[in-house]
């Protein structure tokens, strides 16, 4: 029995970085390639020596494929293709191909600032990397973060009852049910609006680009209906350019976003300006947004000393802090820390967090596997203890495990070949009064399968199978002003033609037409403007290019 | 070690101890250890320094209430403590040794099933086993059983780090041995710390580990598969670590399981049986018996009836650098085969051996699987070419022409046929995997004696590459990275043709304005490459660039980079400037008069550094002025050099991204250089009369002062003003060694002098604020903290007038001294430190203990 294999280099019961290998049907791929954002030397990255010993990944890996632009999922591509050396494909969607050397590039800056590090990615290689990236539209059937609740931006993860072998998925809250959507919007929005009120001034340092999306549309609606006028900032470029990215894939975010953007874009805010590091003294309430994320360097970090020290400011902490950060501190409720220079910072300031975590809860895990119906279900991404209580609940229903780091998984499956069925044989069947073929009932059906290994010429395979061969054209309609018989317009065009394209074969036919390869251009006069005419072209498929070149040519007109 | 975090430590390990399971944050603990393993590394007695960790420890081992990572944690710690012969003695006195490291304690306790336990296991056995006490624990433990039991776990980690235990074992057995081997034959036996007894403890361990090995290397059915795979890696890795004797007595003893190993032709197994054999056969005597099986072993691995392992093994020869030509050509011809057989040049000659190899390897090449097999051969085309030439089957210059051959058959495009095997050309073609491949072998050809015969088709091939609509963007990279290559390597061009050249312009204007941005950015920096590649010979015998050679040249280049200026994508834009840069700095070099185009060029730039949203354009703007400034000879004299200069400097200091930033601060260094360029030094003993000191002085005096107004004119004072109180680290860093730099030249020669003649205006900013709280404290060296209130601030400031300072008393009251001290330490000592490490832990736990504090607005409950 063939068998699918898989090993978590990491993400295995834990929630560091993602990266699992799957060996099927001969063929390595490995799933994500993540960093352990909490680590500052090697441990960072997944350990590649414990797959290959010579080091030579490309021999050893048939492809990569990434879910989605979180460092925790994509931050080792770099180090794997230009550190390690790995040279083979990298499979993305277009999106993450498009915000995922934003992260990158803003971590490299975030991580060699911090440390004056040089032992890690640089720009160039980040490109470098990014040239290696075959996009595509990758459906997140496979293991990757996902939410059951739409965001404001993104739609819930949906899946088709597609009967996997296995289904790996995240389980960050295999534990929990979080509490509604709704309600954390709300809080969060009761506790900027009572802080500006009184006054005070709030810093939400933001790292995730979806995250920081969310917050902004919700405090831009939130503005508009309450009239404030309390200013809103972005610190940085960062996030500009993560709008421009997400008007640009407008069809990948959700349903309300789409029908919004017929009126107008969610993402050009109206009330969020771009941050001056001089508004930081400036008088009265605002919020500002800032990068990085956990408060340990950079912009963030100089607004929190400068609003550190006065009561009625607010910091908001929308997402995960690493240990060692500022914002691990005091999100454990250090109120004093120790600063450069030995001094040290009373921190008097709100602190509060926010979870918008992008991850589904444990219902939402349990309504994704019920969606599918996988065969096996692999647990990644997640603790061990609350995993091992998901498994349990799991298990009633579908097989279940959760292999640790360095431990594979093997499931044995039944490989299903699909094939096409003759509209024939179906229409005899329904005529017979058999029930349409329904995946929930299997049955037997009678027919002959034909299977061919060798290459055979179109014609010859048409000629065995008795079927007719069809013709796809193109069919163009060209309008242009020529004073000239249709005649002499052909001419013309034959003319200019024969000087355009010197490579090409181009026919006068007697028939009245100019032939170009397989492009036939014909000439007719309009009914309602003697002077003006109008050229049919037509090509076939394998002749696009030309076909495209020559309309866009004759549509300039014919040379006087 | 921090007093502080000697107070500490205990709480830590109570909070440890109490926290039961794992801490929120999952780092520290590993975190904890590297700071232990630091400590212990400085030489100082961990023990000494951290007295609570054997409790810590005992309590951790006699109680089972920890979770698994506590309990890794605390086996690892184990194995530290007792790394030294002390913390050894220690641990085994108060019995925790024997506790911690029996896997029957962890197994009655339902714990050993957990991979992270076992990690923890292994990796504090590994630890301790530095000295002989340990080993004899070890052996008296029988703890050989259970680590042998592990060298093919389940968990890959697991395994691996067993492996390395038993080669740390087996290591430490044998300098233990040749210790105890030297003391015998000195009657100082009894005094010596290596006992008889414990000698016969070694050879005990080495028995059972060469009967494991023998054993284990065995392959009766598939599922043993991958357990065999770890022990032949664990092989390969012992006999690389170990020497003689005990390297042979492991070899003896799995010579016969590894002949039968062989018979099984098993291609999953070739690598690290070919690891194996080829570690085996390094370094041994000739004299020494298995060598000649070794050797026999290594024949029928380079002649099995498989082509793939017969590939595989011949690849691994050629890795391992073998000793014996034999093996290596045998090895080359080969690898070659494949090559060969597809492109129909006659790589190889006539031989009968390989005729067989020959049959079967062009059955294989009709498959698809052919992919796979011509990869390897060209994969292994950089070793074959670092052979000795009388080595080699045939001519690099041949290899290369069948590179070639193969290329034209892979090209979409190309009306080539092969002389070879027809049958491959459908699934090579188009085959962006196989061409990637062929592209890096030639690249690595491009150094073979010989190849100027075949230049011209070098070219041309790279050409149809270049210019094929099907070209992959990773395949077009490759092919103008060959053709960098290959421009290096060959200082006569003289065999460009127009028809080449019209080639070349043709494809690089397709490829610029290309749909994909890879492919675009490629050819943006393919052109800044060529602009910069070395001068070389044409066919007039003149010393030309080659970039006039390939695209005749800056006419054509540079409208095509200013295009490129506009590019939608930032990468493309970035590349496109630092492309100018490079195709200009000749003629900057030679003084050569300003273009209209360069001054559009800037013109742009400056919109660029204005107006772009993306951090790598902003940047490589910055290091373009930075390239022209270092590349012309007399900047002062290019009037639109030293016009743009102020506008950079004043933009750039002020921009969003801290690097752009830097590279301004770069800019504004290299004219602090050339304003003040290092002194030829006095001679030491050259006398000087008062007058002439005197006018020296003066001298001095006027010139610094008035390069001092030329620095503070070009905006470069206030740029590094500016810098100085950036909130990004590495900025303010280079702003204040440049301001002391400047402090060091004019501070001593102009005393109060400059202050009264040179002014800057400072920004509205914390410098001013700082300066202007400094000046109405009255006091020289005040640190101003940037926590101050606003308020505070706001009094400062008003309550001073406004005006121009003084440079020198600007620089003198900035205390630059202790803000370079400060910034030098990066500011992760504050957050790495293992007092804020002591300090996470403990407020961690203690925000986590909270009842009704729950950090992550969770409800957990029983959902279903």
């Amino acid at each position: 029995m063939p068998e699918i294999k898989v090993t978590p280099l990491g993400a295995g019961q834990d929630v560091g970085r993602s990266c699992i290998l799957v060996s099927i049907g001969g063929k390595n791929i490995m799933l994500d390639c993540g960093m352990h954002m909490g680590y500052n030397d090697d441990r960072r990255f997944p350990d590649f020596s414990y797959i290959t010993q010579n080091g030579r990944l490309t021999d050893f890996l048939d492809c990569v494929i990434i879910s989605h632009f979180h460092l925790d999922h994509c931050g080792a591509l770099p180090y794997m293709s230009e550190m390690v050396g790995y040279d083979g494909p990298i499979y993305m969607t277009h999106p993450t191909k498009a915000i995922c050397p934003i992260l990158l590039e803003d971590f490299r800056k975030i991580t060699v600032d911090k440390k004056g590090e040089t032992n890690f990615f640089t720009s160039q290689m980040i490109k470098d990397c990014m040239k290696k990236v075959i996009p595509l539209n990758l459906h997140q059937t496979v293991q990757g973060d996902y939410n059951m609740t739409p965001d404001r931006h993104l739609g819930a993860a949906w899946i088709d009852k597609c009967r996997p072998d296995i289904l790996i998925s995240e389980s960050t809250y295999a534990t929990t049910i979080r509490d509604s959507k709704r309600c954390r919007e709300r809080d969060f929005l009761k506790k900027v609006h009572e802080t500006i009120e009184r006054g005070g001034k709030v810093l939400i340092p933001v790292f995730a680009l979806g995250r920081a999306q969310e917050l902004c549309i919700l405090l831009e609606t939130f503005w508009e209906r309450m009239n404030l006028k309390a200013p809103i900032y972005f610190s940085t470029g960062l996030t500009e350019k993560a709008n421009h990215y997400y008007k640009l894939f407008i069809t990948w975010t959700n349903q309300k976003i789409r029908k919004t953007f017929v009126q107008r874009n969610m993402f050009e805010f109206k009330h969020i300006k771009a941050f001056d590091r001089s508004y930081a003294d400036n008088p009265g309430p605002m919020v500002v947004f800032a990068t990085p994320g956990m408060l340990h360097a950079g912009q963030s970090l100089q607004i929190f000393k400068k609003w550190a020290g006065n009561d009625k400011n607010m910091v908001i902490m929308p997402g995960y802090c690493v240990q060692g950060t500022i914002g691990h501190k005091i999100l454990n409720g250090q109120r004093k820390l120790e600063m450069e220079g030995r001094s040290t910072l009373d921190v008097k300031l709100q602190v509060e967090y926010m979870s918008f975590s992008a991850h589904a809860d444990a219902k939402g895990i349990m309504q994704l596997i019920r969606m599918a119906e996988p065969r096996n279900m692999l647990l990644v991404h997640g603790e061990a203890a609350k995993m091992e209580f998901l498994k349990g609940k799991i298990e009633q229903e579908f097989n279940c495990y959760m292999p640790a780091n360095g431990e594979t998984t093997a499931v044995t499956t039944n490989p299903s070949v699909p094939v096409d069925i003759s509209l024939n044989l179906l229409k005899r069947e329904m005529v017979l009064g058999g029930p349409l073929p329904d995946p929930k009932k299997p049955r037997t059906m009678h027919g002959t399968l034909i299977m061919k290994e060798n290459l055979v010429s179109s014609e010859q395979a048409l000629k065995e199978l008795g079927l007719n061969e069809h013709q796809l054209r193109f069919t163009c309609r060209v309008q242009l002003q020529d004073p000239h018989s249709d005649s002499d317009t052909l001419h013309r065009i034959y003319t200019h033609l024969k000087s355009v394209l010197k490579d090409y074969t181009i026919q006068h036919l007697p028939d009245g037409t100019v032939m170009v390869e397989s492009i036939v251009i014909k000439v007719s006069s309009s009914a309602e403007d003697a002077n003006a005419k109008v050229l049919l072209l037509s090509w076939s498929y394998q002749d696009e290019d030309l076909g495209s070149y020559l309309s866009s040519l004759l549509k300039k007109g014919l040379p006087t | 070690m921090d007093s502080q975090c000697v107070s500490t430590l205990p709480r830590v390990c109570g909070v440890l101890l109490e926290s039961g399971s794992s801490l929120p944050d999952d780092t520290s603990l590993e975190k904890l250890l590297d700071w232990f393993t630091t400590i212990a590394q400085t030489g100082a007695s961990l023990l000494e320094a951290c007295p609570c960790l054997v409790d810590f420890v005992s309590k951790v081992a006699f109680n089972h209430a920890s979770g698994s990572s506590i309990l890794s944690f605390t086996l690892k710690l184990t194995g530290l403590i007792g790394t030294s012969e002390d913390g050894f003695k220690v641990l085994k006195e108060c019995s925790v040794l024997k506790l911690v490291f029996n896997p029957h304690h962890w197994q009655e306790a339902g714990l050993w099933g957990d991979p992270c336990l076992r990690i923890g296991w292994i990796q504090g056995l590994k630890m301790i086993l530095q000295h002989s006490e340990a080993l004899s624990f070890f052996a008296q433990e029988d703890l050989i059983e259970p680590l042998l039991q592990l060298q093919t776990d389940s968990s890959l980690f697991v395994a691996s780090a067993a492996n390395q235990t038993l080669a740390q074992v087996l290591l430490l057995c044998q300098s233990l041995s040749s210790v105890g081997h030297n003391c015998s034959k000195n009657r100082y036996l009894e005094h010596n710390s290596v006992s008889i007894e414990t000698t016969q403890n070694y050879s005990g361990i080495i028995t059972r580990v060469s009967e494991y090995l023998n054993k284990s290397v065995v392959l009766k059915e598939i599922s043993q598969l991958p357990g065999c795979q770890q022990i032949l890696r664990l092989l390969a890795m012992l006999l690389v670590q170990v020497g003689p004797p005990l390297r042979d007595t492991l070899l003896l003893a799995v010579m016969n399981s590894l002949e039968e190993l062989v018979t099984t032709s098993c291609s999953q197994l070739t690598v690290p049986l070919m690891d194996v054999i080829l570690a085996a056969n390094s370094g041994l005597r000739d004299d020494f018996v298995p060598k000649q099986r070794l050797i026999r072993l290594l024949w029928v691995m380079l002649n099995m009836k498989k082509p793939a392992i017969v590939m595989q093994a011949a690849a691994a020869v050629l890795h391992s650098h073998h000793s014996d030509p034999t093996f290596s050509a045998h090895s080359a011809r080969v690898l070659l085969l494949p090559l060969d057989i597809v492109t129909g040049v006659s790589l190889l000659d006539e031989n009968s051996t390989e005729e067989e190899l020959r049959i079967l390897i062009t059955e294989q090449l009709k498959r698809k699987s052919c992919i796979s097999m011509i990869c390897v051969c060209l994969s292994n085309i950089p070793q074959i070419t670092l052979m000795a030439s009388d080595h080699l089957p045939c001519p690099q210059r041949l290899i290369v022409t069948a590179v070639l051959m193969l290329l034209r058959l892979c090209c979409v495009d190309s009306s080539s046929s092969s002389a070879g095997c027809v049958e491959v050309v459908r699934f090579i073609t188009g085959n962006s995997k196989v061409q990637k491949c062929a592209l890096e072998a030639l690249l690595v050809l491009s150094k073979s004696p010989g190849v100027k015969m075949v230049l011209v088709d070098v070219f041309k091939v790279l050409t149809e590459y270049l210019n094929s609509p099907s070209s992959d963007p990773s395949v077009l990279q490759k092919s103008y990275q060959a053709v960098i290559k290959w421009v290096g390597v060959c200082p006569d061009l003289s065999c460009i043709t127009d028809q080449l050249r019209e080639g070349f312009i043709q494809a690089v204007r397709k490829r610029a304005c290309d749909t994909r941005w890879e492919a675009r950015d490629s050819t943006v920096e393919f052109l800044g490459h060529l602009g910069g590649a070395p001068s070389c010979r044409s066919f007039t015998e003149q010393e030309t660039e080659p970039s006039d050679v390939f695209l005749g040249g800056c006419s054509f280049t540079v409208p095509l980079l200013k295009e490129a200026l506009q590019d939608p994508e930032s990468y493309v834009r970035a590349s496109s400037i630092s492309a100018l840069a490079q195709t200009l700095t000749p003629s900057w070099q030679e003084g050569a008069a300003l273009t209209q185009e360069q001054e559009d060029i800037v013109t742009r730039l400056q919109e660029v550094l204005f107006q772009d949203s993306e951090g790598f354009a902003r940047r490589a703007a910055v290091k373009y002025f930075i390239a022209w400034l270092s590349a012309c000879s007399s900047p002062s004299s290019c009037w639109l050099l030293m016009q743009s200069v102020p506008t950079v400097l004043s933009q750039g200091v002020n921009d969003l991204d801290w690097e752009v930033k830097l590279h301004t601060l770069e800019l504004a260094e290299l004219l602090l250089d050339q304003a003040f360029p290092d002194p030829s030094p006095s001679h030491p003993y050259a006398v000087m009369s008062d007058q002439a000191h005197r006018l020296h002085i003066a001298g001095q005096q006027s010139d610094l002062l008035s390069s001092l107004k030329d620095l503070v004119d070009r905006g470069v004072v206030s740029a590094l003003l500016c810098g100085v109180v950036d909130c990004d680290r590495p900025v303010a860093l280079k702003a204040c060694q440049l301001l002391l730099k400047l402090r060091g030249v004019v501070c001593p020669v102009m005393g109060n002098a400059a202050d009264t003649r040179v002014f800057c205006q400072l920004a509205e900013g914390s410098v001013m604020q700082q300066v202007r709280k400094i000046q109405a404290m009255g006091k020289d060296t005040y640190v101003v903290s940037e926590a101050c209130s606003e308020a505070d601030k706001e009094g400062i400031c008003a309550s001073v007038d406004p005006e121009r300072v003084g440079v020198c008393e600007v620089l003198r009251l900035l205390d630059l001294d202790e803000k370079l001290s400060i910034l030098t330490q990066s500011s992760d000592h504050i957050y790495n430190s293992p007092l804020s490490l002591l300090q996470d832990i403990l407020t961690a736990a203690a925000a986590s203990s909270q009842p009704g504090r729950d950090l992550h607005q969770e409800l957990v409950m029983d959902c279903y």
